[in-house]
C-alpha cells in the first residue's frame, strides 16, 4: 500500500522521464496506431465478405449448395406466432445465456441474470480501489495474474458451452414422444399424447428437458415429473398461456391455441415420473 | 540579376506562406485549436510505447466504423415491424454495396467488443489503471457495459427469427431482476407484447442515446489520457516514473494540460505566422 504522496510522486517522475526521454507521438506513436486501425478495417472487411460470399439470399439455402461459414445474412422473418425457434443472443452474451442452464427457475435465476453479472460489474468498476499497490510488473502481482487467469478461463469455457450447446431439433424430439408415453405410463391418454407432440415440436426442449430429452437453459425446469405436483388442469393451462401472470417473466407466452393449451396441460398432468 | 530573381522568388514565398498562415492564425487567435491540435500530435509519449497501446485507438477506429457504417444503414432503414425485414433484404441485395455496409456493421460490432476486452486485458496487465489512472479505467468500464448494450439494442433491429427470440428472452431476463426488473422490461418492450413500439425505442436507443453517450465517455475518456499519458510496458528497463522512491518532487504543482507547455500556442510552440 503506497501512500498518496509516493503515488504524487511517481507521477511527477513519470512526468519529467517522459519529457526528458520521451517520443513524439507523431510519427512514432501515430505510425503504430495507423497500421493497427487498418488492420483492424481490414479485418471487418475480410470478414464481411468471407460472410456475404459463402451465403446465399435464401436463409434456408445455407447448407445446400452454401457453405455459410459465418452463417446465413438473416433467418426467417420474426413471427411471434411460431414457437419452435430457439433463442440464442450474440456470441458476447453466450457466457450470461450458459450461466442461466446453471442456474435453475425460479428459486436461484436470479444469481444468473442479476446476482454473478451485477457483482462483476461492481468488482471491474471498484478494481482500481481493490489494487492499491505500486507494483505493476506481472511477477510481482501473483493475485492480479490468477485473478485474470481465471476470469478469462470461466469467461472463454461460459462462452464456448453456450455456442456449442446441444439444441435438440424438433424432429428428433417428436421421435421421442411413444417412448416418453411408455415410461410415464400415459401411452392410453389420447389428449396427453396429442400434448406430448406439440411440446416435442414446439420448441419447448430448448429450455425445458423431459425424461433427459432437451436443454435446461434460461433455468427452466424439468418437466419429467410436474404431473405429480398436485397441480390441476386448469393451472396448467392458464400459466402456458400466460406465464407472467404467475411471476415467471423468463419464459415467453407462446401464441396456442385453446385447444393446444389443453392438450400439454393433459400431457403435464400425466407425466408423473417415469416408471 | 540572379540575386533579384531570388529575392523576388522568396517575396512571393512569403506572400504564399502569408496565405496559408492567415487562415491558420485566425483559427487559433479565436480558439486555440490550432495550439491544441499541436500538443495532441507533437506531445511526448513514454519512449517504449509499443503495439500494445495501439488497442485503444484500435477500438475507436472499430467505433468509428460502427458510426459511419450506421449511419449509411439509417438512411435505408425501416424501424417497423412490417417493413424492417424487407428493408434489411433490401440494403443486403439490392443496394450498391449495401452488403458491404450492413456486413460491416454486423461484423464490426463483433470486432469492436472483442477489441474493448483485449484493450482492457492490456490495461490491467500493465497495471495501467493504478493512480493516477483510476476514473479512466472506471469510464472504461462504463464503455465496455454501454457498448454491450448498443449490441442487444441492434441485435432486434433486422427483425428475424434470431433478432426476435433472443430479444424476447433478453427482456425477460431483465424483468427477472429485484423492484426495478418489472419496470425495466415494460419500458423496452414498450407494451405488453414486442411489436412496433419495441423496435422504435431500440432504434432511438441503438441510433441516439447510447452513441450519443458512448461518444461522450470516448471523449472523456481521450481527454484523460492525453492529460495523464499511457503507462510505460512494466518489464521495460527504461519504464517512465519507475524508480521514484527516495526521490524529491520537483513539481511546480501544474500539471498535464495546464502546463505552461501545453497551453502555449501556435507561435510559442515554433509556428512561424
Amino acid at each position: 500500500m503506497a501512500s498518496t504522496d509516493d503515488w504524487r510522486r511517481q507521477f511527477t517522475k513519470y512526468k519529467e522521464d517522459v519529457k526528458e526521454r520521451g517520443k513524439p507521438f507523431y510519427p512514432y506513436a501515430m505510425f503504430h496506431d495507423t497500421v493497427m486501425s487498418l488492420v483492424v478495417v481490414s479485418v471487418i472487411i475480410g470478414v464481411t465478405c468471407v460472410w456475404y460470399f459463402t451465403s446465399g439470399e435464401d436463409p434456408s439455402s445455407c447448407g445446400s449448395g452454401h457453405s455459410c461459414l459465418l452463417g446465413p445474412r438473416y433467418s426467417d422473418p420474426a413471427d411471434p406466432a411460431t414457437t419452435n425457434f430457439v433463442p440464442r443472443p450474440d456470441w458476447y452474451f453466450y457466457f450470461l445465456f450458459y450461466l442461466l442452464r446453471i442456474f435453475k427457475w425460479p428459486d436461484s435465476v436470479i444469481l444468473g441474470t442479476v446476482g454473478i453479472p451485477t457483482i462483476a460489474l461492481i468488482i471491474a468498476f471498484m478494481l482500481p480501489f481493490f489494487d492499491r499497490r505500486m507494483e505493476r510488473r506481472l511477477t510481482r502481482r501473483p493475485v492480479a495474474v490468477i485473478g485474470a487467469i481465471l476470469v478469462v478461463l470461466s469467461m472463454g469455457v461460459l462462452t464456448y458451452k453456450g455456442a456449442t450447446a446441444h439444441e435438440a431439433l424438433a424432429s428428433e424430439v417428436v421421435g421421442a414422444v411413444p417412448t416418453w408415453a411408455q415410461r410415464e405410463g400415459f401411452a392410453g391418454n389420447a389428449e396427453a399424447i396429442a400434448g406430448a407432440k406439440i411440446f416435442a415440436s414446439s420448441g419447448c426442449t430448448a429450455c425445458h428437458t423431459y425424461l433427459g430429452t432437451g436443454s435446461s437453459n434460461q433455468g427452466a425446469p424439468d418437466l419429467s415429473a410436474e404431473g405429480s405436483k398436485g397441480r390441476d388442469k386448469q393451472f396448467f393451462t392458464s400459466y402456458i398461456r400466460d406465464p407472467s401472470k404467475f411471476g415467471n417473466n423468463v419464459m415467453p407466452k407462446f401464441g396456442f391455441s385453446d385447444q393446444q393449451l389443453g392438450q400439454l396441460a393433459a400431457f403435464l398432468l400425466a407425466s408423473k415420473g417415469p416408471k | 540579376m540572379a540575386v533579384a530573381a531570388r529575392n523576388k522568388k522568396s517575396a512571393r514565398r512569403r506572400q504564399l506562406e502569408a496565405a496559408i498562415n492567415y487562415p491558420i492564425d485566425w483559427l487559433e487567435e479565436r480558439s486555440g485549436l490550432v495550439g491544441g491540435i499541436k500538443y495532441f500530435i507533437f506531445r511526448k509519449v513514454p519512449g517504449d510505447t509499443n503495439w500494445f497501446h495501439t488497442l485503444g485507438s484500435a477500438t475507436l477506429t472499430a467505433f468509428l466504423v460502427q458510426a459511419l457504417t450506421g449511419a449509411i444503414l439509417a438512411m435505408y432503414y425501416k424501424p417497423d415491424p412490417q417493413s424492417a425485414y424487407q428493408s434489411i433484404q433490401h440494403i443486403t441485395n439490392d443496394i450498391t454495396l449495401g452488403w458491404l455496409v450492413r456486413g460491416m456493421h454486423k461484423w464490426g460490432a463483433s470486432v469492436f467488443i472483442i477489441l474493448m476486452f483485449f484493450h482492457m486485458a492490456r490495461v490491467f496487465l500493465f497495471g495501467a489503471y493504478k493512480y493516477p489512472r483510476e476514473l479512466n479505467w472506471i469510464i472504461g468500464v462504463m464503455l465496455l457495459a454501454i457498448g454491450m448494450l448498443e449490441g442487444f439494442t441492434g441485435y432486434l433491429l433486422p427483425w428475424d427469427q434470431t433478432a426476435y427470440w433472443a430479444t424476447v428472452v433478453g427482456i425477460n431476463l431483465n424483468g427477472t431482476a429485484p423492484f426495478l426488473g418489472p419496470f425495466l422490461a415494460d419500458f423496452l418492450r414498450g407494451g405488453a407484447e414486442i411489436g412496433g413500439e419495441t423496435i422504435s425505442r431500440f432504434y432511438a436507443m441503438h441510433m441516439l442515446l447510447i452513441p450519443g453517450l458512448i461518444f461522450a465517455l470516448i471523449g472523456l475518456h481521450l481527454y484523460l489520457v492525453i492529460r495523464l499519458g499511457v503507462t510505460s510496458p512494466p518489464w521495460s528497463s527504461a519504464a517512465a516514473g519507475s524508480e521514484a522512491a527516495g526521490e524529491e518532487p520537483r513539481t511546480n504543482g501544474r500539471s498535464g494540460l495546464t502546463q505552461p507547455a501545453a497551453r502555449s500556442g501556435w507561435r510559442r510552440n515554433g509556428g512561424e505566422g
